[in-house]
């Protein structure tokens, strides 16, 4: 996966950044800490295990160092700091300089329930005599897919009509930012973010914009707390169940029906009530902070002819191509083109790299070609390397001319000089001139005053 | 015998099987009911599930002549039954099993004393250390079980002996929760002289049967 800065935040993170009072309450909520849990390191998921039943007394840093080899004092660090940070622990300084910890009572009496108990479900699924037939996983998956791909389009395309989803348009806006410009009266075009955005794969991009909307929500006028612990807590209902939409709050309600518009949840109504179904893009929220589990099947073969076969029928897919190779046909479930110089550079003038190009053409190869090494031919991708190289071919070095030289003694004596401050770019002895890096311009000048 | 090196694990999901010891014969002696400690076991089990959504865990009962697999973490989740209630799932589940599995006791005072058995064991201990896999074993009996020190000597797992069986829980969560990763940054019990005499196998046998609960900890194939 390119690297892409857009993203660099974990939800974690952002759960972390929460002020004091809101995590607090936010661990009122036994999914909360469940997931929280699971989100740490393995060592602070240890400590936290290892003091849960450890009531009274707070425990000495020093006590917790000696649980630890000498290997570990890194991973030691960071998994105390993350514990302090999420407010698991509290450190308190004694007037002796000694540093305790104690573990967040709230955070310690809902595990405590957990593990009594064991793993509760955050609400019933519905009996089946009241829903009737409820999508098989395969379709819901393909749902989940149709429906983020939709927003996808929408998001990229706004013009487009048949793409449509119920966020306002002021909604959308703000997941645009960042990954599109628009310019007065022209068609809004994507910025290199918004490139890179379009190349990760869905579990990254769902967190791009799952991240943006949260952020935005206090604007909203909804509490970011209570959308992180309503996402969290979806995170551990069952992929393909039906829970009643009666079950849940007001802003829960409404939060409900944007999160179907993404894919997360298919709506449905039944004679007298109405449910939602979590997708695997919901119950994986939680999981997919580490790992795409959620792998979609490529689609992409790559001729060493530079010629480039797409077998898919999403819209999405070909605007992507579009950006970078020539699309020559379109079949209804093919798309056919060819990658060349032509489309590459205006790929790379709108800042989309080739490495990110090459990733993305090997990430979707089609299942066919991708288990054959390398997916992409070699020659394509060293291609697709040497044209961004062309690129590259100018070197700016500040520099300076000097010409009109008095003799040509005194010329060469300045070219020798330049020589041996390794700075001499360029010389042109018949009319005396000649090009020195900049960062000598000040020897030279001294240099040259002397000769005078 | 060379004790193995556990293998470098990149992550912290893991595979517990627990053989917990149903033994009426044991557990008729012992300073801790059978149900005080499953209450703790339980406990265990469930910080293991908690832990990584990914972590499973597998249930072997094993009673005075046989055994049986009483509950799997991965296999569907059964649908609750009125007359279980709110009962969490695993437990539902388990204790079920675990009632229908002891129904089948076969009561025999003559215990089995067959060697080819002896060497069953072993050859299971050695497929374990050949493949990698730590067995940890939790003794609650009077002596230390030479033959379990040694099946976790050589295969680079973990023996206990918790002195104070009530506390058995903070044993169970300290030691034996810990994945395989984190195994080699955290100090855990070292072994304090594993008693190495073959005989005691044979000499011992019918007495150190009463293993508590073994367990054998494996990272998983993906």
């Amino acid at each position: 996966m390119p690297q892409v800065r857009i993203i660099a935040k974990s939800f974690m993170d952002m759960v972390a950044s929460l002020p004091a009072s809101k995590l607090d309450k936010l661990y009122q909520n036994v999914f909360i800490c469940e997931a929280i849990l699971r989100s740490l390191p393995p060592l602070a998921k240890k400590y936290v295990l290892q003091l849960l039943y450890v009531d009274d007394a707070p425990i000495t840093a020093k006590t917790l160092e000696e649980w630890v080899l000498a290997d570990g004092s890194s991973k030691h660090k960071v998994a105390i700091d993350r514990l302090i940070q999420l407010r698991i622990f509290t450190e308190t300084v004694d007037r002796k300089k000694e540093v305790t910890y104690k573990l967040n009572s709230t955070f310690q009496s809902n595990l405590q329930k957990h593990l009594k108990n064991g793993g509760v479900l955050p609400r019933e699924a519905m009996p089946a005599n009241v829903t009737a037939r409820l999508p098989s996983l395969d379709e819901l998956g393909q749902y989940a897919l149709e429906q983020w791909e939709r927003f996808l389009l929408h998001l990229i395309s706004p013009s487009q009509t048949d793409a449509r989803t119920s966020f306002s348009s002021s909604m959308m806006r703000v997941f645009q930012r960042g990954l599109l410009t628009q310019r007065d009266k022209e068609d809004p075009t994507l910025t290199e973010g918004g490139f890179q955005f379009l190349l990760m794969d869905t579990n990254a991009q769902l967190w791009y914009i799952i991240r943006e909307y949260i952020s935005n929500s206090e604007e909203r006028g909804i509490d970011p707390a209570d959308l992180i612990s309503f996402l969290l807590e979806l995170s551990f209902h069952v992929t393909g169940e039906a829970y009643n939409m009666n079950t849940l709050s007001d802003i829960q309600g409404i939060m409900i029906k944007d999160l179907a518009d993404l894919g997360l949840v298919k709506l449905q109504q039944g004679r007298k009530e109405s449910w939602f179904i979590p997708t695997k893009l919901a119950t994986n929220l939680s999981v997919s902070l580490s790992d795409s589990s959620f792998r979609k099947q490529g689609f992409v073969v790559v001729e060493t002819n530079f010629r480039m076969y797409a077998y898919s029928t999403s819209k999405v897919h070909c605007a992507i191509l579009r950006f970078f190779a020539k699309v020559e046909y379109q079949l209804p479930n093919l798309i056919v083109g060819a990658i060349t110089k032509e489309s590459l550079y205006d790929a790379f003038k709108k800042g989309i790299t080739a490495d990110q190009i090459i990733s993305f053409l090997q990430q979707n190869a089609h299942p066919r070609v991708a288990e054959k090494i390398p997916s992409v031919p070699e020659n394509v991708t060293d291609q697709i390397r040497l044209w961004e190289a062309d690129l590259n071919r100018v070197e700016m070095i500040p520099s300076h001319f000097y010409d009109e030289f008095p003799s040509r003694d005194v010329f060469e004596a300045a070219c020798d000089y330049a020589r041996e401050w390794s700075g001499l770019l360029w010389e042109d002895s018949k009319r005396m001139r000649l090009v020195v890096k900049a960062e000598i311009h000040m020897n030279m000048r001294e240099f040259l005053r002397g000769q005078k | 015998m060379t004790s193995v090196q556990s293998k470098l694990y990149a992550d912290d999901v893991s595979l517990v099987v627990v053989l917990l010891d149903a033994n009426p014969f044991f557990w008729a002696t012992s300073s801790i009911s059978f149900s005080q400690f499953l209450s703790h076991v339980l406990a265990f089990l469930n910080s293991i599930l908690l832990l990584n959504q990914l972590n499973q865990v597998v249930i072997i009962a094993t009673g005075h002549n046989s055994c049986d697999c009483i509950y799997d973490s991965s296999s569907p989740p059964q649908t609750h039954s009125s007359e279980n209630g709110a009962l969490p799932a695993l437990y539902a589940h388990l204790l079920q099993r675990l009632e229908e599995y002891s129904e089948g006791f076969p009561i025999r005072a003559t215990p089995s004393t067959a060697p080819s058995e002896y060497v069953a064991i072993m050859n299971a201990i050695f497929s374990a250390q050949r493949s990698m896999v730590p067995i940890d074993s939790c003794y609650v009996g009077a002596h230390n079980s030479a033959f379990l020190q040694q099946a976790s000597h050589i295969t680079g797992g973990v023996y206990v002996k918790p002195q104070h069986t009530d506390g058995l829980f903070q044993y169970l969560v300290t030691v034996f929760a810990t994945d395989l990763h984190s195994r080699s940054f955290l100090q855990l019990p070292r072994p304090a002289g594993v008693d190495f005499r073959a005989s005691s196998v044979f000499g011992q046998a019918q007495g150190d049967a009463s293993s508590a609960a073994d367990r054998k900890r494996k990272a998983p194939e993906t």
